[in-house]
């Protein structure tokens, strides 16, 4: 027999596969945007339906808490919830800003787009596990993101290490680059952050 | 499996010393007739702790803890096997007068019970004056003492010879624990005490219960996961008479070990 609490949890289910979707397209589209040089308008469009969905997961969280007292994997699920949607909300949030560097920045064609377009596919990757890991409950996947983190902030302190030497050509392009590979490592720590979020879910365990 | 098992040893280990044991149960077994409601229950009850039971109706919490202070012994046909120590003693044993393990052990009821026929001052007292006391001074004393320790005195101070019955469900509940009180016990039973009560009535309950295992051990039988999850500092979960999990309640209503404990507080069960 169905639960009454199982339709909440069916319903925060439902809000954070639609988060994931936009979060991960909206990440998608502002690397399209930078490589590219496209408008961003609909990353931000994007990121404020992510603060909605991010402020609604809240609430039904909340309002599952306090009706059904909920206790062992409903309520590490609903804790869990709280913190993959916040995740999700952050890499809308980055996308956003990333939007914004390009806005204030305007044209970066002549810059070299490489260290950033490598961190960004690997970002890319542990966004799309970590959805998948959450999706599919699955804790063997979502160990494996963390360590993908390691090869997003070795680039993003190489290219702060190439900034120092002064290697990078012209203060628009290294400034950019730096902005963003910030931004990208963020998100990549938000993966992280849901993978761990993952593992609590399935087994109790916090690592 | 075997990882389960050696969890589960490590578990028990980890338990048996937690802030001094007060009561070790060992092997305990306990029959109806031919009905065998209590299999093999290992269990250690820490001292200035609330430790909730909790499990389905007929799972055997209420016979559990009417084995700790042999009130279970008098029912007839019913029978006990094994060992329950008070302090390293088994209560048992040839020799021990279960009077006076009751006196140690005390009991509160799921029905508030107070004496009809008394006043509420010779509720509170009742235990004491059977016992032959009768210096006045040391008796007001007991008196004021239970009633506050029982978060009542102010509600009562000025009723002390009503009747217990003129009171409120949940101020004969809280006489009852003042009661029992009196007669200075070590260890509170209580077999779902809220259970016949209101919100604000259990809300004073469950209050009174955290405040009394600064000087006593309670052991609280509920069939609210809520109030277990609220009051108790240890939670055993039984099930068909044996005690499936026992841990810390942060623990076990977070991140039970065995599936059947996490289907029960789920309410996935049955």
């Amino acid at each position: 027999m169905a639960r009454l609490l199982d339709i909440g949890l069916e319903k925060l289910n439902g809000m954070l596969t639609e988060m994931a979707g936009i979060s991960r397209d909206a990440v998608g589209l502002a690397i399209s945007a930078y490589s590219e040089g496209e408008k961003g308008e609909r990353v931000k469009e994007m990121a404020a339906r992510l603060r909605v969905l991010h402020n609604e997961v809240s609430e039904l969280a909340m309002e599952l808490l306090a009706r059904y007292q909920p206790v062992a994997s409903d309520l590490r699920f609903i804790k869990a919830c709280m913190e993959i949607s916040y995740g999700f909300f952050r890499f809308g949030r980055y996308a956003y800003d990333i939007i914004e560097v390009l806005d204030i920045f305007g044209d970066l064609s002549r810059c070299d787009h490489t260290i950033v377009l490598e961190t960004a596919k690997r970002v890319q990757e542990m966004i799309d596990m970590s959805i998948n890991a959450f999706v599919n409950r699955d804790i063997l996947a979502a160990r494996k993101i963390p360590e993908m983190d390691d090869f997003v902030d070795e680039k993003y302190r190489e290219n702060l290490r190439a900034v120092l030497r002064g290697s990078e050509k012209g203060l628009k392009c290294h400034l950019s680059a730096t902005l963003i590979l910030r931004y990208l490592e963020r998100i990549a720590d938000h993966a992280s952050y849901i993978a761990e979020s993952v593992v609590y879910i399935v087994s109790g365990q916090i690592e | 499996m075997m990882l389960v098992k050696e969890e589960q040893d490590k578990k028990k280990g980890e338990l048996s010393y937690l802030n001094g044991e007060i009561i070790r149960v060992e092997g305990l077994n306990a029959w109806y007739g031919k009905n065998h409601v209590l299999k093999d229950i290992n269990i250690s009850i820490n001292s200035n702790c609330v430790t909730a039971i909790i499990g389905p109706s007929g799972c055997g919490k209420s016979t559990f803890i009417r084995c700790l202070n042999r009130l279970h012994e008098l029912v007839p046909d019913a029978r006990v096997e094994g060992k329950v120590l008070l302090d390293g003693v088994n209560i048992y044993d040839e020799g021990i007068d279960p009077t006076e393990i009751r006196r140690r052990i005390g009991m509160v009821f799921q029905k508030p019970n107070p004496f009809p026929n008394m006043s509420v001052k010779d509720n509170v007292l009742a235990g004491l004056k059977f016992s032959g006391m009768k210096d006045r001074k040391k008796l007001d004393e007991v008196l004021r003492s239970c009633l506050e320790k029982a978060f009542l005195w102010d509600e009562v101070k000025d009723k002390l010879d009503l009747s217990g019955a003129s009171l409120s469900g949940g101020q004969q509940q809280r006489l009852c624990i003042a009661r029992a009180l009196a007669v200075e016990p070590e260890v509170l039973l209580m077999d779902e005490p809220c259970s016949a009560l209101d919100p604000t009535a259990t809300a004073k309950i469950e209050e009174l219960i955290i405040s009394l295992k600064r000087e006593y051990t309670v052991v609280v039988v509920t069939h609210n996961m809520q109030q277990a999850s609220r009051v108790a500092d240890y939670t055993a979960f039984m099930y068909l008479g044996k005690i499936i999990e026992y841990d810390k309640t942060t623990k076990l209503f977070e991140n039970p070990r065995e599936e059947l404990t996490e289907r029960y507080i789920t309410g996935k069960f049955g």
